[in-house]
């Protein structure tokens, strides 16, 4: 069965206006993104039950649940965890987690045991342990466990990793993705980071001051000129999707295939014929307008520049570079860099030439990603 | 001079004292635990004023509050009136004019240790609570009354103590009848006017060391639940 959500929020916070609308139609993950203040953590308070002076429709499962009298917190049925997850003090890791089973009103037909949950977040060995005595990741694993354990129809998670170190992080990211898979609980999860929308999401919603400025997939927004905008030129960036090839064990390097070019990752992101995204950063990426014959970089890709922006009062300017396809593929792929205005008049590069584009492997984000 | 030091009457005392000290506390933890509650995390605008209310009967003198009461309690007022059709006796000069009275004067005492304690807890816990699925009444049994134990032992400690020690209020709206409303504390002054200094020396000291143990206790707890949370 497919989970739908609608969700349709209005009216002020304080004096922060909040007006925001999106249909919820995916069993994956959803991103909310936006910068702090942008309102991401009233919406999960107004789904949780925890503000209710907003004019709200939320309609889960063509019920509607809006209403704070009828449907209190504790009766939502939603798991959520909010920033800095809060364990009971008073119990042992084990307690915490019975306390949502105690009180478990939503039995779900596919549900991952307590046992299983355990197993896989390695909760075994400091299951009598007390939260006085845990790390910040075990903490957190704890609270993950004791959320999901509610089962839950929408798993709502607010920024929860924000304070872990990078290997934690894409443990818990997997493991989030493996249970949506799994139990086929759909996530709405709030992050402010890019890495972690890469890497995890499959819809994202890009709100602001309160607005939704853009919502859709993940591969197709975070190429889309509003995100860039929003991200800032820092971060900017541009996302690839190709087809795993092959895996060189030896050297643990992986070959995509990107509408018939290919670029080489690190690592190994999947098994074959899996499709792979990667995020590249612009201003990782080196241009040439012609064919430079040395192995500077492990990738050589090819693209026609279909436009430049330079930018006023800077040293840099943006150029947008249309990957060169094979004929089978309709779309070709899209791909950003950011080089400096001095260095784009030396090398005579204008719109609809041809240029070599050169990226280095450890410069690349990838993530593993099965249709 | 008397030879015994402690008499029947004294002994009366101490059974009045401990009788008002233990049933004001049990009325504090009805009205004082929901107040505490409402303040520490429902009250935003109305907080201040609340705040106010019950932090009165620290700051006035028990003669102003003694005043006010025996206006209140006296037979012609509804309150007194009703007192009277439920047990035919007045309310002024009676035990449970003085446990009225003290549960008062003792409100701040039960509610500031356990507002500050439950505000150490956090809506974020309460929150966390209710999303996984309890009301908020198995919430404050399950949640709150286990983590602030401390804070409930110390309201309990510091009302019984002050319950045991007031002296103005309970003078003038008891009166000091034996048997009845007569206190350790108005013993105590009954036996200085009459110069039996043995006699209030016993009752004295044994107030001194009760209090004493009392606040050993208290400190002594709290200081290990400091180093339990270490």
């Amino acid at each position: 069965m497919m989970t739908s959500l609608f969700v349709k929020i209005t009216g002020y916070v304080g004096d922060f206006f909040l007006d925001f609308e999106h249909e919820f139609n995916t069993s994956g993950i959803t991103v909310l993104y936006g910068s702090n203040g942008s309102g991401k953590s009233t919406i999960i308070s107004v789904l949780s039950g925890f503000i209710n002076h907003l004019e709200t429709k939320i309609v889960l499962n063509d019920k509607s649940i809006e209403n704070t009298k009828i449907f209190p917190p504790h009766k939502r049925p939603f798991g959520t965890m909010f920033q800095n997850p809060i364990l009971f003090e008073h119990m042992s890791v084990n307690q915490n987690l019975d306390y949502p089973i105690k009180r478990n009103q939503f039995l779900h037909q596919t549900l991952l045991s307590k046992e299983e949950l355990i197993h896989y977040l390695e909760l075994g060995s400091i299951l009598n342990r007390y939260p006085q005595n845990l790390s910040g990741g075990e903490k957190l694993r704890v609270a993950l466990a004791r959320t999901i354990l509610k089962q839950s129809d929408y798993l709502l998670l607010d920024e929860p990793m924000s304070d872990l170190d990078i290997k934690t992080k894409a443990r818990l990211l997997n493991f989030l993705k493996m249970i949506n898979k799994k139990l086929k609980i759909p996530i709405l999860y709030v992050s402010h980071s890019i890495e972690e929308i890469s890497q995890i999401g499959d819809e994202i919603i890009l709100i602001k001051n309160g607005k939704k400025i853009i919502s859709g997939s993940v591969s197709k927004i975070l190429n889309s000129n509003s995100f860039q905008r929003l991200i800032g030129k820092f971060e900017s960036s541009s996302v690839l999707e190709g087809t795993l090839i092959k895996t060189n064990q030896l050297m643990n390097m992986t070959t995509l295939d990107v509408n018939g070019q290919s670029l080489i990752v690190p690592g190994r992101p999947g098994l074959e014929n899996n499709i792979v995204r990667v995020r590249i950063r612009s201003r990782d990426i080196i241009i040439s307008p012609v064919k430079i014959n040395t192995h500077i970089t492990e990738n050589e890709l090819v693209g026609i520049i279909t436009k430049i922006h330079t930018e006023k009062n800077t040293a840099f300017s943006e150029l947008v570079i249309k990957l060169k396809k094979n004929k089978i593929k309709k779309t070709s792929q899209v791909l950003r860099a950011r080089i400096t205005t001095y260095n784009l008049n030396k090398m005579k590069i204008t719109e609809n030439k041809k240029v070599f584009i050169y990226i280095s492997s450890v410069s690349i984000d990838r993530q593993a990603y099965q249709y | 001079m008397d030879t015994l030091n402690f008499s029947s009457s004294d002994f009366n005392a101490v059974l009045i004292t401990l009788k008002l000290a233990l049933t004001t506390c049990f009325f504090l933890a009805i009205i004082g635990t929901p107040l505490a509650y409402f303040l520490a995390f429902k009250s935003k605008r109305t907080k201040p004023f609340l705040e106010s209310i019950v932090t009165l009967p620290l700051v006035l003198p028990p003669t102003v509050i003694g005043f006010y009461l025996i206006v209140f309690f006296s037979p012609d007022t509804p309150l007194g009136k009703f007192f009277i059709l439920l047990t035919g006796e007045q309310l002024i000069f009676s035990f449970y004019g003085l446990v009225l009275a003290s549960i008062i004067y003792s409100l701040p005492f039960w509610v500031q240790p356990l507002q500050s304690s439950l505000e150490k807890i956090g809506n974020d816990t309460l929150k966390t609570s209710e999303s996984l699925g309890a009301s908020k009444f198995d919430t404050f049994i399950n949640v709150i009354v286990p983590l602030s134990k401390k804070g409930f032992l110390t309201s309990f400690i510091i009302s019984f103590a002050h319950t045991m020690g007031e002296f103005g209020i309970v003078l003038m709206v008891g009166g000091g009848i034996h048997g009845k409303t007569k206190v350790i504390a108005i013993s105590i002054y009954d036996h200085v006017e009459q110069l039996s200094f043995g006699k209030a020396h016993f009752l004295a000291g044994g107030m001194l060391i009760l209090s004493f143990i009392i606040l050993l206790t208290l400190f002594y707890s709290n200081k290990r639940s400091i180093v339990k949370v270490k």
